[in-house]
């Protein structure tokens, strides 16, 4: 290339210089210089040029056309230059190129030398190209391409082929190509057959036997050559001559000194390169002294002038008398061979140090495991080598296993056994015994080489040292465990996903508590799914989520979490995002904490407190609290509701605020008094109670009642001060009000136109009315002094002595029983005179009914008793002329008896009429009809004749009559009327009764009224309802009673009067007839008090006149 | 006036006053009844013809005038009140209550006769209108719901098209719900139909002015 760059400058400047024709030279170099494609290249360019010159001269006119014709003019004379400066096949025919310089390679071997050209017709085609068919097919392809390879690229190449002989048979040829030297120069020359100057010592004794010897060489061999005894060259090929650019002649020329063999060099030296020459001489004359076999190797220099390697041998032959007669040998090039060694050598060497250098241990084995290679590394490790390894009496091996660690000597064994016999590779860790006696883990490989036949030649083993990453694997190993452990100990569920959520690991804890595996919290698509959180809190858990996995932040929440079982409890989840280097997100690793317990006792709390501040706000007072110094700092919501102030409103430093806030709110009469009272507590922390008005938010001022106390630490010390204002203003007003009502109460009574007196349950009296005092002119004090019971007193001096007892004892019996009292009696007033008065008293009870009090009270009713005097006689007299007004009814009564059958009588009268004028008459019925006239006149005039009887008292109607039966005829008369009323009748009588001369109808008539009157007057008597029939001889009379348990008879002497009645619907005769009934029979009617109650009618008749007939 | 197609009851505490009573009747050619008390009256079982109930103010039981407040409940005969001693107040209550007549005792066969013929009269006639009513609620009966609606709409002298508005249905429909009401009524014109509509106590619920209640 640089002559190619020097060609190219000088083309410029010849050309820029106006002498283009002075390029020629440097063009001329270049052709010289370049081969191969390049000089392809070349030609190409200068052809191009030369027809591109042409085509513009050709194209144009003037100096276009001479500057044109000029450039063509020196291309073609460039073209002329290469070609004369090329060789004269230069350039080939592109088609046979390849083939060509094949053949120029082959041509020195081919048989067509050795044999003369005798019947090798077949190995060169009649054009002149070589001909393939002298290599064997099989390696027809691969000499090609070397040759190929060689002639593009320049590199040298040697291969070994098969070269067919005459006879058919093959025998392998060695082909070398070399550019300058196996091809381009040499070959010609071989072809041209033996030139005059190359074969000048032909004319020695070409019979001599060595060159024969030599010549058979060369037939085999291609290079041969032949010297005498004496060390003088007498044959060389002549391609030998020619590639080393010396003659026979040349090579003998003494150069320094004598003969060869003497020590004196000739031409051959020049020949040889100057380091290799006297060694190769001094064996060379050695060998020609005593006969041995030359075998050398030196560079021999080429007529290129490069040094080459050779190996060059020489036998002697003998002659007869078996001297040495001559010498015959060849060379070899093996100047590749030399180079490959050398490069092998290096290489080897290279490998050598590195596999010592190699931070592992490299070994070999046998195939049957005897160990026959430690590398140095090794060998330090062990501290022996493979032959020291070897013991008396066991093999190398098992030598060798002493090394290994005991606990894995098995293990390793088993494993190499196996190995060896199946031929896998072995691969295995084990400790093993350094020189120290330390034992460290190794990873040991071994690979088995094996021939073509598949059979293991050896075992090829290399052993890495791993103890420290055993020892980082082992502390990892244990690391991991512990963090494993310490996350299936830690009291939290443990998990992490990928950084799109795929959940990828939860610990044990997890499964434990919650009963969900990594598979039941991953959703079918890869999401986390959500199955463990409490329905209600899984879309806040969801967003929570899904918003951490998109901005990546860390996340806290809260949920409830389904535990095994299927209960729920509180859980806090936090995850954090792991990030690689570049920030990104590539896991998440969450952990969820129990915090149930928390959650249950902060609600709890918050319940508590919650009800402790509804408490403080509920309770219906006022709460406040101050700090120690006495400044408020809570009210209340209620208190600040009350008076529509809070604390932080009431005032500002320097002012305190519980200044602030009294000034604010207390009455300006209470104000100063308020203030004292709380300064003091303040100051000698006692309690604090006071009544005081505050002023409400409405402006209106109400009665508080303030309380405070002191709450103190351990030591004594004020903390707080705990206060309640509680308004009693209603209470206070109520106070008031009652007050003022129990005054008018006071003066109403006092006022009150009645004598009001109290007394104790005991009838004692504790209090007395003015009215009262002034009546009787003395009070309660006055009575002290008589030494007996105040009651006592005022009864026995005030009551009318004929009232005394009664009151005495009905006002006993009220204070006994409890039973209100009432009363009228005559009471003496101040001045000597006895008024009426009536006298109530009622027992006041308290709520168990107990009595409390008793209160009196007195009514001056002395004009009203005496006026009513008057009232009750003026009205006696009034009821009789009313009752004498009445006799009209008395006569409608009697009108309706009468009426009775005379309506009768007046009916059957007009039907009998009827009868009678009907057509025909009806006598029968008429007749009938009349009867029922004359029987209902009859009655009629019984009724009126009765009437008369009641009236007229006549006693014609008298007979004599069994009393008993008089009675007994009675009593079953009201049987009836008795029972229907629940009345029973008490019957007694004699049974001696006389026979009485009386009218029975009369008597009975008395008897049934005073039975019926006394079945009236039990009416509405409570009890047993008893009337009383008795009958009994009292000397001369007959005496009868009628008994009732009526409420008894209030007026006894009027009742016998002339309409005189108590009851409604009376007309007050009865009592009256009766009574003259029976005192027209001589006898008595009165009325006595019945015992136990009630009223007694008895009446008499006398026995004597019936008695005596 | 046959024996069959009459009845009067007697009800006097006075055995000898029914006897004659009954006599007096039967002279009369009316049939007769008699009872001692109200309760006997009130348990007997009573013929469905017209009758006539004589009735004594002072009864053993129960005083007259209750038993007529008592019977008043019901369809009960015209009743001649007698008794013995007549107040004022008594024959007014009585006259009141629908008593037909208040006899004092001894009463005369004329004005007894008279009274009962009265109360025979003025049975006959309660029992007549009584028929006539049942026979129009039994009319009545026979109309459908609808047709119920209709009826007080068109007593209420509703134009078709305002009754028909009020029940929202059409004139037509409206008009064939108040033939079948007239036909089924046999009312032989509107006016025959508000008469009928006034014994049932159909109300008049509409105006023809107002146009709606």
């Amino acid at each position: 290339m640089p002559v190619m760059a020097l060609c190219a400058v000088a083309a410029v400047l010849a050309w820029s210089a106006d002498q283009p024709f002075g390029l020629l030279i440097p063009i001329a170099a270049l052709f010289l210089s370049v081969h191969g494609h390049r000089a392809y290249l070349l030609y190409a360019v200068v052809t191009i040029g030369f027809l591109a010159s042409l085509l513009v001269g050709a194209a144009n006119g003037g100096t276009v056309r001479d500057h044109a014709m000029s450039a063509a003019t020196f291309f073609a004379m460039a073209l002329c230059m290469g070609a004369v400066v090329s060789t004269g096949t230069w350039p080939p025919a592109a088609s046979g190129a390849v083939w060509g310089a094949i053949w120029r390679i082959l041509r020195p071997y081919t048989p067509l030398r050795v044999a003369g050209g005798a019947g090798s017709g077949e190995s060169i085609v009649p054009n002149g190209s070589p001909s393939p068919s002298v290599i064997h097919p099989d390696d027809r392809s691969a000499v090609a391409h070397a040759a190929a390879y060689a002639f593009w690229t320049g590199v040298p190449q040697v291969m070994s082929y098969r070269h067919r002989q005459p006879d058919g048979s093959y025998r392998r040829a060695e082909l070398r190509a070399e550019p300058g030297y196996g091809v381009s120069v040499d070959v010609d020359a071989m072809v041209s057959g033996p030139d005059d100057r190359w074969t000048a010592s032909d004319a020695l004794d070409e019979t001599a036997e060595v060159v024969r010897a030599a010549k058979v060489i060369e037939s085999l061999h291609g290079k041969a050559w032949a010297f005498d005894a004496e060390g003088k060259f007498i044959y060389v090929t002549p391609a030998a001559q020619s590639a080393i650019g010396m003659s026979v002649d040349d090579l003998n020329a003494p150069v320094r000194g004598g003969a060869f063999v003497d020590g004196g060099d000739v031409g051959w030296s020049r020949g040889v390169h100057p380091d290799d020459y006297a060694d190769a001489a001094a064996k060379l004359r050695h060998c020609l002294r005593t006969g041995n076999y030359w075998n050398v190797e030196y560079r021999m220099l080429r007529a290129t002038g490069q040094y080459v390697w050779h190996r060059i041998s020489a036998r002697p032959a003998y002659d007869d008398q078996g001297k040495i007669s001559g010498w015959y040998g060849t060379s070899i090039d093996i100047d590749v061979y030399k180079r490959t060694e050398a490069a092998l050598r290096a290489s080897e060497r290279a490998l050598s140090q590195l596999i010592d250098l190699v931070p592992s241990h490299i070994w070999r084995l046998t195939s049957d495991g005897q160990p026959v290679f430690f590398n140095k590394r090794m060998v330090d490790f062990l501290g022996v080598d493979v032959a020291g390894a070897r013991e008396p009496g066991a093999s190398r091996l098992e030598a060798l296993m002493e090394f290994v660690h005991p606990d894995d000597a098995t293990v390793f064994k088993d494993a190499f056994d196996r190995c060896r016999v199946s031929g896998d590779s072995f691969s295995t860790r084990y400790r093993l015994r350094r020189a120290d006696g330390a034992y460290r883990w190794m990873s040991s490989r071994a690979e088995p080489i094996r021939d073509n036949g598949g059979r293991i030649v050896q075992w090829y083993g290399i052993c890495h040292d791993i103890d420290d990453q055993m020892h980082t694997e082992e502390a990892l190993r244990r690391s991991e465990r512990r963090l494993q452990q310490l996350i299936d100990a830690v009291p939290a569920l443990i998990w992490s996903t990928t950084q799109e959520g795929r959940p990828t690991y939860v610990n044990k804890r997890f499964t434990e508590v919650t009963g969900a595996t990594l598979e039941d919290i991953t959703a079918s698509d890869g999401s986390p799914s959500l199955s463990v959180i409490h329905p209600d809190d899984r879309r806040v858990a969801m967003e929570a989520v899904v918003s951490a996995f998109e901005t990546g932040r860390p996340y806290v929440m809260r949920y409830r979490q389904l535990r095994r079982g299927g209960a729920y409890r509180w859980t806090e989840t936090r995850a954090e995002a792991l990030r690689d280097e570049s920030g990104a997100v590539c896991q998440w690793y969450g952990v969820s904490v129990d915090i149930d317990d928390l959650v249950s006792a902060q609600q709890a709390l918050r319940e508590r407190e919650r009800e402790l501040s509804h408490l403080v706000d509920m309770v219906p007072s006022m709460l406040w609290r101050l700090d120690p110094d006495g400044e408020p700092v809570f009210f209340s919501k209620r208190m600040v509701d009350y008076f529509g102030l809070d604390v932080g409103e009431c005032g500002t430093p320097p002012v305190g605020r519980l200044a602030a806030a009294v000034s604010a709110l207390a009455h300006p009469d209470d104000a100063a008094r308020l203030r004292e009272a709380l300064e003091r507590s303040l100051a000698h922390g006692e309690s604090f109670e006071l009544n005081y008005r505050l002023r409400r938010a409405d402006g209106v001022y109400r009665w508080m009642s303030g309380r405070a106390e002191p709450m103190r630490d351990e030591s004594g010390r004020i903390v707080q001060w705990y206060g309640l204002s509680h308004d009693i203003d209603d209470q206070v007003r109520g106070e008031e009000a009652l007050r003022e009502r129990e005054r008018g109460l006071r003066q109403l009574v006092e006022t009150l136109p009645a004598m009001i007196d109290c007394a104790a349950p005991d009838g004692e009296p504790i209090y007395r009315s003015r009215q009262l005092r002034e009546f009787l002119g003395y009070g309660l004090e006055d009575l002290k002094e008589a030494g007996k019971s105040g009651l006592t007193a005022t009864l026995e001096s005030g009551v009318h002595p004929d009232d005394l007892a009664v009151v005495r004892k009905k006002y006993a019996q009220s204070l006994s029983t409890g039973e209100p009292y009432a009363r009228r009696h005559r009471l003496r007033r101040f001045d000597g005179e006895y008024r009426w008065v009536e006298t109530r008293a009622a027992a006041m009870r308290d709520v168990e009914g107990a009595i409390v009090q008793w209160n009196v009270i007195c009514l001056d009713i002395d004009g009203e008793v005496r006026a009513q005097e008057e009232l009750g006689l003026a009205r006696e007299r009034m009821a009789r002329a009313g009752h004498a007004a009445s006799l009209a009814e008395l006569s409608a009564s009697i009108a309706h008896e009468v009426n009775q059958p005379l309506a009768a009588i007046v009916a059957n009268s007009n039907a009998c009429q009827r009868w009678l004028t009907a057509e025909p008459a009806n006598l029968e019925r008429a007749l009938k009809t009349v009867e029922r006239i004359i029987r209902d006149a009859n009655s009629a005039a019984d009724v009126v004749s009765r009437i008369r009887a009641l009236f007229k008292h006549s006693s014609e109607a008298r007979g004599a009559a069994s009393i008993a039966t008089v009675i007994a005829e009675a009593r079953d008369f009201m049987a009836e009327e008795a029972i229907r009323r629940g009345i029973r009748f008490d019957v007694a009588f004699d049974n001696d009764l006389p026979v009485l001369v009386l009218d029975r109808v009369q008597v009975q008539q008395v008897l049934i009224n005073l039975v019926r009157n006394g079945m009236d007057a039990m009416g509405s008597t409570p009890g047993a309802k008893v009337l009383g029939l008795r009958a009994y001889r009292l000397e001369d009379l007959v005496r009868i009673e009628v008994s009732d348990r009526g409420p008894g008879v209030e007026f006894p002497e009027k009742i016998f009067e002339p309409f005189f009645t108590t009851k409604k619907d009376g007309m007050g005769m009865g009592l009256a007839i009766c009574r003259s009934i029976v005192e027209a029979h001589g006898g008595r009617l009165w009325i006595e008090e019945n015992e136990p109650r009630g009223a007694r009618f008895i009446f008499t008749l006398p026995v004597e006149r019936t008695a005596s007939p | 006036m046959t024996v069959e197609d009459h009845v009067i009851f007697i009800v006097d505490d006075d055995a000898s006053l029914r006897e004659a009573l009954i006599d007096l009747l039967e002279s009369h050619g009316l049939r007769a009844v008699a009872f001692g008390s109200a309760g006997e009256y009130v348990e007997a079982s009573k013929p469905d013809v017209p009758a006539c109930l004589i009735l004594d103010v002072e009864l053993p039981d129960i005083n007259g005038l209750d038993l007529q407040r008592q019977i008043a409940e019901g369809d009960y005969p015209p009743v001649v009140f007698v008794t013995g001693h007549g107040d004022i107040p008594s024959s007014v209550r009585a006259i009141k209550h629908g008593a037909v007549d208040f006899l004092t005792k001894p009463f005369s066969d004329g004005d007894l006769m008279s009274a009962l013929r009265a109360g025979l009269a003025r049975d006959r006639q309660a029992r007549a209108e009584r028929g006539e009513l049942a026979a129009l609620r039994e009319r009545y009966a026979t109309l459908t719901t609808r047709e119920r609606d209709v009826f007080p709409l068109v007593i209420s002298g509703l134009l078709n098209k305002q009754a028909a508005a009020q029940l929202e249905i059409s004139e037509v429909t409206l008009q064939i719900h108040r033939r079948n009401v007239m036909q089924k009524m046999a009312a032989a014109s509107l006016a025959d139909l508000v008469r009928m509509a006034e014994k049932l106590n159909v109300p008049v619920t509409h105006s023809r002015r107002a146009g709606n209640t």
